[in-house]
């Protein structure tokens, strides 16, 4: 650390104590379950905005993703690409106003809820519910062993600890304040990010001798590309991999498809388009939402890039042999190394930020899954609110034993899978749900099995990257994948997406003339 | 090469990023007052 750790826990201490103010006044306002659950229906736009920003950007992105685009180049801007154009533009203006207008319309409250009352469908919303219950933890956890990783060193607490402390803290505002709290925190703690994020592209530029300097640079290191990626495809760190090695099928299709196109079906921010009045809220969260963005995922593509051209001039070495060939190191041993230490600060509480913004809208849609999709579907209990808070510690309880036994190196892994899991499953019939005026029940649930089914047996068997730590495919047939490349660098979002969407598409047109539902009505 | 970076693509990628955001602000100013829903 350049800073000491004093400091660190003063300011570190302060940002907590803000958060737990916010999230009181979210708990105060919080009178009905209503309002902890889809934050009363009353969101103001750019709390919608930060909120969705921060729930949808967590350390990974900036962490993670940053050190990969230090690792295979500037191609990741094409993830940004998608990650405003989808998952601002499209999500907002296609999918979130009519969410908002049905949601409100059916009363709906979760996504699954939302999903069962389109489709008059309770085994829609207990298999939404069950793919929540069952792989949103994978995803929780790897931000709770994100957030750990952070703490440990900066405060020096240990690793156990830190998870544990990291998961409570969060924990308090989401059981007590409900969504409500869970916005306005985010809210706070997506300024925060937006202040870390434009500061760190100011000193990185300064760094470098301004982004032209620093590109041409850049492109004049084309030569030190190490000869395990050069063969791969990797031709420079300011030029996209040759079409179709193995390196561009990574990029294209689990960094940039999978992410880029997994964030429109996503629980936990599909519920956001639900909290917004009326769709003036949503119009206005756009023009918030798209530079927000760009601040964050942007910014992260280009410093993390940018980074070897610091290291090379400083050390002699590229960003991933500086860091040791920890691609997750490259970031934070930037920020440590480059920036002042009054910065180090403010990027560690963005990077706390991030984590707690994201975590605590996986615990709020956990818990609610849990207990109004699942255990209460149907039942007066539902609407309990003292039944969600007891869903929600369970959800965290179940989430933080989940990533004491994970590796520790599963946290980009446990993004992507998440995000095309939640796009395979979901997105088919969450579109045709929300768009067609007579909804096939019996496409959307086939579609939704057969997404998640398709999209676990390519994890499974096919992508090496899950399938070799998995080791299905090992115990079952005695090889690693079942196809060699390029099919184990193939995403299995690229294979399980489109056959959930044929089947989607195909048995909408056959059942023309179903029985008008809900959205119809 | 534009910006110190030879490759199209990368360039594409970068115009696009930042095309999108300014569509955001274009859009969410353009549609400041519209509620064009029936859900309100």
């Amino acid at each position: 650390m350049a800073v000491d750790t004093l400091t660190m826990t003063v300011l570190v201490i302060i940002y907590l104590a803000a958060t737990l103010i916010i999230g009181y006044l979210g708990y105060k306002k919080t009178k009905s379950t209503e309002d902890y659950l889809v934050a009363g229906r009353d969101s103001h736009p750019v709390i919608i905005a930060l909120s969705y920003g921060a729930t949808f950007i967590s350390t990974s992105a900036i962490i993670g993703f940053g050190g990969q685009a230090a690792n295979l180049g500037m191609g990741l801007i094409w993830l940004t690409v998608l990650n405003i154009g989808v998952g601002i533009l499209l999500a907002f203006v296609i999918f979130g106003k009519k969410t908002r207008e049905i949601g409100q319309r059916l009363r709906a409250v979760t996504f699954p809820d939302l999903m069962c009352k389109i489709y008059k469908s309770p085994l829609m919303q207990y298999i939404a519910g069950f793919i929540i219950v069952v792989s949103m933890p994978l995803y929780t956890a790897a931000i709770l062993i994100g957030g750990a990783r952070f703490i440990e060193p900066t405060l020096g607490i240990d690793y156990a600890t830190s998870l544990i402390l990291f998961a409570l803290i969060t924990a308090v505002y989401v059981v007590f304040g409900g969504l409500i709290a869970v916005m306005y925190t985010d809210a706070f703690q997506g300024t925060i990010m937006l202040i870390g994020m434009t500061v760190l592209l100011a000193l990185t530029l300064i760094a470098v001798g301004g982004f032209t300097a620093g590109s041409t640079a850049l492109t004049n290191m084309a030569g030190l590309v190490p000869k395990a990626l050069a063969d791969q495809g990797m031709t420079g760190w300011t030029a996209m991999p040759s079409l179709g090695s193995p390196i561009w099928f990574t990029v294209v299709t689990t960094l940039v498809l999978g992410v880029g196109i997994g964030v429109l079906a996503q629980p936990q921010l599909v519920v956001r388009f639900m909290t917004a009045k009326d769709n003036k809220s949503l119009n206005r969260a756009v023009l918030v939402g798209g530079p927000f963005i760009l601040m964050m995922t942007g910014v992260a593509f280009t410093v993390g890039a940018l980074s070897n051209v610091y290291f090379y001039q400083t050390s002699g070495k590229i960003a991933i042999d500086a860091a040791g060939g920890n691609v997750d190191a490259i970031m934070p041993l930037f920020i440590n190394q480059a920036m002042p230490d009054i910065f180090v600060i403010i990027f560690m509480l963005t990077l706390l930020a991030a984590a707690m913004s994201t975590l605590s809208a996986l615990y709020h849609a956990m818990g609610t899954a849990l207990i109004c999709d699942l255990w209460g579907r149907g039942k007066e209990c539902a609407l309990s609110m003292q039944a969600h808070k007891y869903g929600i510690v369970i959800m965290m309880v179940l989430s933080t034993i989940l990533a004491f036994l994970l590796p520790i190196s599963i946290i980009a892994r446990a993004t992507a899978m998440f995000m095309g899991l939640c796009a395979c499953a979901f997105l088919p019939a969450f579109a045709v749900g929300v768009y067609a005026k007579v909804p096939s029940t019996k496409a959307a649930l086939c579609s939704m099995v057969t997404g998640a089914v398709v999209w676990f047996a390519w994890t499974a068997f096919f992508h090496a990257a899950e399938a070799k730590p998995l080791g299905l495919c090992q115990a079952v047939f005695g090889r690693v994948t079942l196809l060699g490349a390029p099919w184990t660098a193939v995403d299995p979002i690229v294979i399980a997406l489109p056959i959930s969407l044929i089947v989607m598409v195909v048995m909408q047109v056959q059942s023309g003339k179903a029985q008008p539902t809900a959205v119809a009505g | 090469m534009i910006f110190g970076i030879p490759d199209p693509q990368i360039l594409l990628g970068y115009g696009l990023a930042i095309g999108f955001t300014l569509a955001c602000i274009v859009y969410g100013l353009l549609h400041w007052n519209e509620e064009n829903g029936n859900g309100s």
